[in-house]
């Protein structure tokens, strides 16, 4: 493959990733009123659980569970953003990075070099940095895909536990007759939560997937043509 | 692409390097300066990430870029210095002088502190292999901090934007050749570019207090000999700060 198929398919690629990359990160902020709905029901479910007085005790076991679920999720989006975020700069500087590698190379083939008085080499050791950086922040990069891929894996997890917990509450909902009726709203509305949670995770799996192939591709091609020179 | 000497005597001279006719049109055409003094260079506004490899490449052909020490952004634009990075990844020593109140602007480009030599709002002397060269302060012409130097031995000034003009495609010269004609490309420039007569007033009386053969611009033509007189004139009855229809 000649040096200007490869220039270009970096070119789209780093596009790709960069576009993945926000798209993941759009994806993430979703979650983030998901998880204060969360906190909202766990409101409700200790204000059902105490209308149920001396009936509610399961209740009340059950809502700390629902705390403990929305605490999770919390945790969970906080993390995740603080990685995206970095994922989000090392995509744009790797883009920057691979633009001044080109910009090197039009100059190394504009060196007339019968006609020179610098050295090419004075010119090579700049790119070889520009390399160096951008050997690094794929590196990184790919760390912190890794490290995204391992926080977002607990949320099914919290889908499972979620839905475990809507059939518990909708359990004892019922038993309790009509002391349950304002805890049977709760487990609807868990049950409403914890399947968006369920969709979205499905879709941020699918984008962190993505996001992995298209810089695997993009660090091949990358690979290829510094490589080849 | 036009390389010339301005200077060349003994161990000291003046280059530019202007009229980039493969440039992107959109890309404003600047002219790039390199001082040599005993074997040591300067760089004098070494232009935008998009010319870097031209302005490498060209001034390769007459000098050793491994021995320039140092750069020097007369402000903070890019198409002055975006091409900062670039410069410092090739030669990680390098220094640069900028006015002080845009260190912190600059960074921003990814230089790193280490780098910058910041230079004080009453200017000061910059020494390259030994030999001194004035900076003189041009604040508010155009960018609120901005420097001139100016070359004792070769008697050429570099104004930075003051003396540039927006020249047409076909114009080739790297000198002025007709003054008259050529305030027309001046005249909005400054009128548009230019906020203070009070700055302007006052740094033209700090250049005539110098005996200056040569004024070298960022971009347009160069003014030499009694042009530079014409041009000081020119200047002073100028109305800056009058580019923008709202405020005439």
């Amino acid at each position: 493959m000649s040096e200007n198929i490869y220039t270009r398919k970096i070119g789209e690629e780093y596009d790709t990733v960069f576009r993945q990359c926000v798209s993941l990160n759009t994806e993430l902020h979703k979650l983030v009123p998901l998880a204060k709905q969360m906190h909202l029901l766990s409101s409700n479910a200790v204000s059902s659980a105490a209308r149920a007085g001396t009936e509610g005790d399961a209740f009340r076991v059950l809502t700390q569970d629902i705390q403990l679920l929305g605490d999770d999720v919390s945790h969970c989006i906080d993390d995740t953003q603080k990685v995206i975020s970095e994922i989000v700069m090392l995509a744009s500087g790797l883009a920057s990075s691979f633009s001044n590698y080109m910009i090197y190379t039009d100059l190394l083939n504009r060196l007339d070099i019968d006609a020179m008085k610098t050295s090419p080499k004075f010119f090579e050791k700049g790119q070889k940095h520009v390399v160096d950086d951008i050997r690094e922040n794929n590196h990184r990069l790919s760390r912190c895909i890794g490290i995204l891929a391992n926080l977002l894996s607990p949320v099914a997890t919290l889908v499972k536990k979620g839905e475990y917990l809507a059939v518990c509450s909708s359990v004892e909902a019922a038993s309790a007759g009509e002391h349950g009726v304002s805890f049977e709203a709760v487990a609807t509305m868990l049950r409403a939560l914890v399947s968006q949670l369920g969709k979205q995770s499905a879709r941020q799996r699918s984008l962190l997937r993505d996001l992995s192939e298209a810089m695997e591709r993009q660090q091949q091609n990358q690979r290829n043509l510094m490589y080849a020179r | 692409m036009r390389v010339e000497h301005l200077f060349n005597k003994n161990t000291h001279s003046w280059m530019v390097m202007g009229r980039d006719e493969d440039r992107r049109k959109e890309v404003i055409d600047t002219n790039q300066y390199l001082i040599q003094h005993n074997g040591r260079g300067l760089l004098l506004d070494p232009g935008g990430v998009e010319n870097f490899s031209v302005v490498a490449a060209e001034f390769s052909k007459h000098f050793d870029l491994a021995d320039v020490e140092a750069v020097f952004a007369s402000h903070q634009d890019p198409d002055v210095i975006s091409s900062l990075p670039l410069w410092i990844q090739t030669n990680p020593n390098l220094l640069v002088y900028m006015p002080k109140i845009w260190v912190s602007f600059i960074t921003h480009f990814g230089v790193k502190i280490e780098n910058i030599r910041p230079i004080p709002d009453e200017g000061g002397l910059i020494t390259l292999g030994g030999h001194d060269l004035e900076v003189i302060p041009q604040h508010y012409l155009h960018s609120s901090g901005c420097l001139s130097i100016y070359d004792p031995q070769a008697k050429i000034l570099f104004s930075g934007d003051i003396g540039a003009a927006l020249l047409p495609d076909d114009y080739t010269d790297l000198f002025v050749t007709d003054f008259a004609e050529h305030t027309k490309y001046m005249e909005y420039f400054h009128r548009r570019w230019m906020p203070s007569n009070t700055a302007k007033l006052r740094w033209i009386a700090e250049v005539r207090k110098r005996d200056v053969d040569m004024l070298c611009p960022q971009h347009g033509a160069i003014f030499k000999g009694e042009d530079v007189d014409k041009f000081l004139t020119w200047f002073e009855n100028l109305d800056v700060g009058s580019g923008w229809s709202g405020v005439r």
